[in-house]
């Protein structure tokens, strides 16, 4: 098997996993190497989906002895397997570095062996990367589970990033997925290492070798097993408060495997609903937002109608409309149309002049959103007198009129469309 | 009758004009860079002003610079050379409508003010300029040629050439390299630690002299590979990576991996000494400073 189908194998096998951003570490290129870190990372490419490439994103190898239900690559798929050696990676991720086409490498594994001998394998890739090739781009290292803390440690030393993947948001939907997994053989990597980390910053010296600079992440699949947005946000909320997680990432599920413990496979991935987690998830990171303030016990679930931005809004109307002269910063964060670039340049400008509609516009700030929301001479007083349940049409329909109109298509109408008359309705052509 | 001002489209040569503007109190209606690359006609000409041609002069840029940092800070005077680089028609009017108010002096505050109508639109050109330079950091594809050198071609809309070497340089510090922007006719060329401006007037022999290799058609293929199919969105797709970059991205712009693989080898390579005497003597003719 020549170089080219392991590269083909292994880089589908990897593709799954979602992380693949090179941000966070900022490194210079080590002397008679080459390669730096570029501290807000650089995405290289697009593939046809829409998803960022800035790393070579592979696995070493993908001869899983686990047999993880959701997993492309468990024991039990009949797949074509490959496994690099050292040797042949690190000479593909040079010469692609070369070539500007990658920031770096990821590297992840199937399990082979044990999981000390997997991790020892990735260890000795970015090891000869960083200390023979001098190399000083971006590695991110996954973590295996299972794994002995010492090779946790050594991965850090070399990796820009690590990470665990939890998948499965409920312990028990995890353990009924993927027999050999549990949380606490998840979470046990992730602690270790947010601790160690929290220890070389506190000592820190200019001098002292950095320790995973990028931090860690994780990812988790939506929709594979029953659980709630609600449930999915407290989970991540608690990965960047107590993990120091930089980044969680969700994954809609993809059907892959047949199999009776999950969704049948024709499904089709709920990319809104990953989309809306997203939104919720930078709302987070962000803008201030707590997960219980986006959603709560009564409401579980995400409306895909409506961003969770707006949806807060509706739910609280005592906050608006904001005087966008007077109110803080945090509040004009929370108004809907209003991003945080537009947040810091009204709060930066009004100190010299009144911020009008025609700033805001100028601005890029979404008026067909924020103009319910906020207080100005020119907004009609009527608007700022609707009801949220009145609102809510308005904010959809304003939403759907940006497509092109379809000739036989109703239109959507905020309001329902006079009865009596159905034959004037608007483009009824064919009738 | 007002006066449309032609000068030689550097950022200098700007300063110039506007100085000059203003010693001899010049009515402008508009300003004409004279760029190498653009033709007479494709330079907006207006009918009814009359061409007035202002030499460069560095006495006059580096005091009109002195005042822009007094009236306001480094930092406008560093956005203004941002949004300068965008090339747009209009950017010389919007530039000198600001100068205007803040050498006005009716708002001792205007200069600090970063929402003044007059700055926000140069705010968001400023933006976009720095948004293509970043994302041009990732799309510079070097090809290797016989020779060891790494070659890459750009097209990028903005001047922002000049904005990326520095990245380059701290990123392959050993290495001999060149970007070449095809638009612009002219590129970096960086040998020894050292980059050196060069004017590349034809860039087709340094394209034939490193085309694409074996590692360029793995690149495409794992590119191909990564796309989850189930997932597959177009418009998602142009929104981030816009078709005008795709001619210079092998990922893009190569025949699909499958057809890549019976043709290995490509024809047109010139022999190896004869390409790299020509590449190499070209270069170093074009040096400028």
């Amino acid at each position: 098997m020549d170089i080219r189908d392991k590269l083909n194998i292994l880089g589908d096998a990897a593709k799954y996993d979602v992380s693949c951003s090179s941000s966070g570490s900022k490194r210079n290129s080590p002397k008679g190497g080459m390669g730096c870190g570029h501290s807000s990372g650089i995405c290289h490419t697009w593939s046809a989906d829409g998803r960022c490439i800035s790393l070579l994103k592979v696995l070493f190898s993908n001869a899983c002895k686990y047999d993880c239900a959701y997993c492309v690559n468990r024991r039990s798929n009949d797949i074509p397997r490959a496994t690099f050696t050292p040797k042949e990676l690190i000479n593909l991720t040079l010469e692609f570095y070369r070539r500007n086409y990658i920031e770096g490498l990821f590297l992840s594994s199937a399990v082979i062996g044990t999981p000390d001998y997997t991790m020892e394998l990735l260890i000795k890739v970015a090891k000869e990367l960083r200390l023979i090739h001098h190399f000083g781009g971006y590695i991110h290292l996954k973590a295996i589970p299972g794994a002995s803390s010492k090779l946790l440690f050594e991965a850090g030393l070399y990796a820009d990033r690590s990470s665990v993947n939890i998948e499965i948001p409920s312990d028990r939907q995890l353990q009924y997925l993927a027999p050999e997994k549990n949380f606490a053989s998840i979470y046990r990597p992730m602690n270790f290492l947010a601790e160690r980390k929290l220890e070389y910053k506190a000592d820190k010296s200019k001098y002292s070798p950095k320790f995973l600079p990028a931090g860690q992440s994780t990812q988790m699949i939506v929709g594979a097993s029953g659980e709630t947005d609600f449930q999915i946000l407290t989970l991540s909320a608690g990965f960047y408060k107590q993990q120091q997680m930089k980044r969680v990432y969700f994954s809609g599920y993809v059907p892959i495997n047949a199999d009776k413990r999950l969704p049948v496979i024709t499904t089709k991935p709920p990319l809104l609903r990953e989309h809306r987690l997203y939104q919720a998830d930078w709302l987070m990171r962000f803008y201030k937002f707590e997960y219980n303030e986006i959603l709560d016990e009564k409401n579980p679930f995400l409306d895909p109608e409506l961003d969770p931005k707006v949806m807060w809004a509706l739910r609280h109307p005592e906050c608006f409309p904001v005087d966008l002269q007077t109110a803080d910063y945090e509040m004009i964060l929370r108004v809907p149309g209003i991003g945080v670039r537009s947040a810091q340049l009204i709060v930066s400008g009004r100190r010299f002049s009144k911020i009008r509609l025609q700033h805001l516009k100028k601005m890029g700030v979404v008026l067909k959103r924020a103009k319910y929301f906020i207080y100005d001479c020119e907004v009609p007083r009527e608007l700022h007198k609707l009801y949220p349940e009145m609102l809510r049409p308005l904010l959809i329909a304003g939403k759907s009129m940006n497509d092109q109109l379809d000739l036989f298509d109703t239109m959507p109408t905020a309001l329902p469309a006079p009865a009596p008359q159905p034959k004037v309705a608007p483009l009824s052509v064919n009738s | 009758m007002s006066l449309a001002i032609h000068y030689d489209s550097t950022f200098d040569g700007f300063l110039s004009a506007v100085f000059e503007i203003y010693r001899q109190h010049l009515d402008v209606s508009g300003f004409v860079a004279e760029r190498s690359y653009e033709t007479e006609c494709e330079a907006a000409t207006d009918l009814f002003a009359q061409p007035f041609h202002i030499e460069t002069s560095e006495e006059s840029a580096r005091r009109l610079r002195r005042a822009i940092v007094n009236a306001a800070s480094k930092d406008v005077l560093g956005l203004l050379e941002t949004c300068f680089r965008s090339e747009d028609t209009n950017i010389e009017m919007n530039i000198l409508a600001y100068l205007r108010k803040l050498f006005a002096g009716l708002d001792p505050n205007y200069g600090r003010n970063p929402s003044s109508l007059e700055m926000i639109p140069l705010i968001t050109i400023a933006r976009s300029v720095r948004r293509e330079m970043d994302n041009m950091l990732g799309m510079v594809r070097f090809n290797k040629a016989p020779d060891g050198m790494y070659i890459a071609e750009i097209e990028p809309k903005y001047d922002i050439l000049e904005m990326i070497i520095g990245h380059f340089r701290g990123r392959y510090p050993n290495g001999t390299w060149a970007i070449i922007d095809v638009k612009r006719g002219f590129g970096v060329y960086y040998e020894n630690y050292r980059s050196h401006f060069v004017t590349v007037p034809d860039s087709s022999y340094l394209s034939a002299h490193a085309p694409p290799d074996e590692f360029t058609r793995m690149w495409k293929s794992y590119y191909d590979t990564m796309a989850i199919k189930e997932r597959i969105n177009p418009r998602l797709l142009r929104r981030c990576l816009p078709v005008r970059y795709w001619k210079h991205l092998p990922e893009r712009s190569l025949p699909d991996s499958s057809l890549a693989r019976i043709g290995a080898v490509p024809s047109q390579q010139l022999p190896s000494t004869v390409a790299k005497s020509i590449a190499f003597a070209s270069l170093r003719l074009n040096v400028q400073r």
